[in-house]
């Protein structure tokens, strides 16, 4: 527990800033956004308890809005992904017990039921994050545009990362 | 009451998930930029430090296209002081018999030259962070322009650092006009593309031509007239038949931000005053106007 904890902690304080300085502005042709610090949220062990991972999804998106002057925008989704993981995770893994502790990846899960897994949770924050953002100027095909982009490019860069830190983790745990 | 704890601990999740959900839509309502906490915001000194830390290695990346900008706008304003220099000349040699006494209105501006430390174009609501603040004299509601036009607005200021609302944000609206005919209109964002606004509310009979100049207006104290902002790619006019609407490119490029210059107006006070002193009179004399 101590150990996630920690992991999470570090992960947050190099995500969140990484997402700040780095992601939103490596931006494709001024629709496709990555958002990659949901990887906190989506990476959080499965036994964490709901309350605990509210908790941590509220944060994580209360200081990107901080940093990208978003007020509510990512604090709210956040909130959100964080409540409808459990769900989520459920819809493909039925037993959690053999993954007490350890956090989502093609490694704990195997290769299909984790790339559904992440591919759901991708969906629903950049469908909920554009709608929500819509609320100003709503523009249906840009909308759709911007979802889509945005949800299959958060999806590679998050693969890419699972690929990389997917065995440290499994030897490390 | 134990049957009452119970039942608070076993749906706890709900009364947690539904809290942060208050919070958030709470934050998310209160959408002013000018009454928002500074330490909430890119200038507050969490954010700044960061973005300030990610500036050092990224203001390095656009020098080579600026340095040519830079050198093409050098060429030009040699070539505009040689012709004010003949101008100047000119009048001297006026002064003598004429009592021409030189304008003192160019001197009601100066200008912060600052460095952009954080740029969003994507969001529907876009702000900027600049790496200067109250410590160098900057403080809300001044414009703020790089070398090529008009920015955007500064909002909230931090010691070392300040918000600015940028042009590709609803919330700002700046007065223009078409530069060869003096029409004036709204300049406002419509969140599509970084590099085009609408200039809204221009009166039926304005005329107007493809690639003319778009202008501030000077009609505020923010911006100084005649500040280059964008020019008339086409006529958006069928939404809205009352008015005609224009788009417009502008001229500054948001992507690649850096040098901007914020706008100080040594009358700024003046004519808040002077403005206040009239709003007090019309709600004296109702019947006025």
């Amino acid at each position: 527990m101590t150990k996630s904890a920690i992991k999470f902690a570090l992960a947050f304080l190099l995500l969140v800033p990484a997402q700040a300085v780095i992601f939103n502005h490596l931006v494709l042709f001024s629709v496709a956004v990555p958002i990659v610090f949901i990887c906190l949220i989506i990476k959080l062990p499965i036994t964490v308890g709901t309350n605990l991972s509210v908790l941590a999804g509220f944060l994580a998106g209360f200081f990107v809005d901080v940093f990208c002057d978003t007020p509510g925008v990512n604090a709210l989704c956040c909130t959100v992904l964080a409540f409808a993981r459990k769900p989520i995770f459920h819809l493909y893994v039925s037993m959690d017990d053999d993954l007490a502790g350890r956090s989502p990846s093609t490694r704990s899960m195997g290769y299909s039921a984790f790339m559904k897994y992440m591919s759901t949770m991708v969906l629903v924050y950049c469908g909920m994050l554009f709608m929500v953002e819509a609320f100003q100027f709503f523009n249906f095909r840009l909308l759709i545009l911007r979802i889509a982009a945005s949800s299959v490019y958060t999806f590679v860069l998050l693969y890419a990362i699972d690929c990389l830190t997917v065995r440290k983790h499994d030897t490390a745990v | 009451m134990n049957e009452l704890f119970a039942f608070l601990l076993r749906n706890s999740k709900w009364f947690v998930f539904t809290f942060f959900v208050a919070i958030s839509v709470t934050m998310l309502l209160h959408g002013d930029p000018y009454r928002q906490h500074v330490y909430l915001t890119s200038a507050g000194r969490m954010a700044s430090s960061v973005y300030k830390g990610a500036n050092n290695v990224t203001s390095y990346f656009n020098l080579h296209e600026i340095n040519g900008e830079l050198n093409s706008r050098n060429a030009n304003l040699q070539a505009e002081v040689s012709r004010l220099q003949e101008t100047i000349a000119l009048l001297q040699e006026q002064l003598f018999t004429d009592t021409l006494v030189p304008d003192s209105g160019v001197r009601h501006f100066e200008f912060i030259v600052a460095h952009v430390i954080n740029n969003s174009i994507s969001h529907p609501y876009n702000y900027l962070t600049i790496n200067k603040g109250s410590h160098d004299g900057i403080s809300p509601e001044l414009g703020v322009i790089d070398r090529n036009g008009v920015v955007g607005i500064v909002s909230n200021v931090g010691p070392g650092s300040s918000r600015v609302i940028s042009l590709l944000n609803p919330h700002f609206r700046l007065s223009c006009k078409i530069k060869r005919t003096d029409y004036f209109g709204s300049l406002v964002w419509d969140g599509q593309s970084p590099e085009i606004a609408l200039l809204e509310e221009l009166p039926r009979h304005t005329r107007f031509d493809i690639g003319d100049t778009i202008v501030t207006s000077g009609y505020s104290a923010v911006f100084p007239a005649g500040l280059p902002v964008g020019v008339v790619i086409d006529d958006d006019t069928d939404r809205n038949q009352n008015f005609f609407t224009l788009k417009v490119r502008l001229l500054a490029d948001f992507t690649t931000l850096s040098n901007v210059q914020v706008v100080l107006n040594n009358q700024a006070e003046e004519l808040r005053v002077l403005r206040a002193g009239e709003e007090n009179d019309s709600k004296k004399n109702p019947f006025g106007n």
